[in-house]
């Protein structure tokens, strides 16, 4: 069912009888000192939390800076001449005697 | 404009006498408009503040002092919805939440037969909050903005930055809805 037109200028009425009863406000006294408080105290969260993140992004900074400097240093160790396998070769050569020597055979064994 | 450009572009500039200025004219206005939007007198001076604090914050934003009146009431409906969002106390619309005595009073409201004394006052408010519980907080307050504040559909515009065809629309669904609440509250009261 729709709204009728009656019911529309009964409600145009309603709400400026609303608007009457509901009048402009005066402030309490205390509504300016108010304000100012919460204005410093927004000001000084926002000074700290700036502060904050100055420091943060200087200390990020200066460790970038630090990692920079580490790797462009030419390194302290000597690089190895030989690589890991090249050395485990070398200690486990296939070509020592007991590898490639001529076989030996026990010819007098019991029951031969 | 309640004051001149000038005063608001030294507030602009950062003085804040030029801004203790702007505030103490707009105050008692804003806080007006605000109680008729939040429909809680005890919090009304809180959600002031927080307006005034926003506009502290954001004057720099502010593109020329001309528009500084939308601005503010851009300021204030945003601050007034964030209440009632966070709120979320306002019970849903129901059909019972309209008493009889609500009613009635409506009616004599419409009929013109009314003394507003603060109880009567008290009531009508209740009234009209209780129909505005048919729709949501973004309505409600679009709705009172144009029916209640007086505001035009240019000004609209630019306070909620939408085309003033889709304020229309929206406003006349909202409108629909309440009327529609209305009207059945009525009817129950009259079928007993």
């Amino acid at each position: 069912m729709y709204p009728t037109r009656g019911g529309d200028d009964k409600l145009d009425s309603l709400l400026q009888v609303y608007r009457a009863a509901c009048p402009d406000r005066e402030p309490s006294a205390n509504f300016m000192p108010g304000l100012w408080r919460r204005i410093e105290s927004r000001r000084n969260f926002t000074f700290s939390f700036q502060r904050m993140v100055r420091g943060f992004v200087t200390a990020a900074a200066a460790v970038t800076l630090a990692i920079g400097v580490y790797v462009s240093l030419p390194r302290a160790r000597p690089a190895p001449e030989v690589s890991y396998l090249e050395a485990l070769a070398d200690a486990n050569t296939l070509d020592t005697p007991e590898n490639v020597g001529p076989v030996r055979l026990e010819l007098n064994e019991p029951g031969r | 404009m309640l004051v001149d450009f000038e005063l608001v572009r030294r507030a602009q500039q950062g003085d804040s006498a030029a801004f203790n200025e702007v505030v103490l004219a707009y105050r008692k206005r804003t806080m007006g408009t605000i109680g008729r939007l939040i429909a809680r007198t005890e919090d009304v001076e809180d959600v002031a503040q927080e307006v005034f604090l926003r506009l502290y914050f954001s004057l720099d934003q502010l593109r020329a002092p001309e528009v500084f009146e939308p601005w503010l009431y851009r300021l204030t409906v945003n601050a007034a919805y964030d209440y009632l969002r966070k709120q979320r106390r306002r019970p849903e619309f129901r059909m019972s939440d309209l008493s009889e005595q609500q009613v009635m009073m409506a009616d004599a409201v419409a009929g013109g037969k009314v003394e507003h004394d603060q109880q009567q006052k008290k009531k009508i408010r209740e009234t009209v909050d209780s129909l505005l519980g048919a729709v949501s907080e973004a309505d409600r307050v679009l709705l009172l903005m144009k029916e209640v504040e007086g505001l035009s559909l240019r000004e609209l515009e630019k306070i909620y930055r939408v085309k003033e065809n889709a304020l229309k629309v929206r406003l006349f669904r909202a409108r629909q809805r309440v009327l529609k609440a209305f009207e059945t509250a009525e009817r129950k009261n009259e079928n007993g």
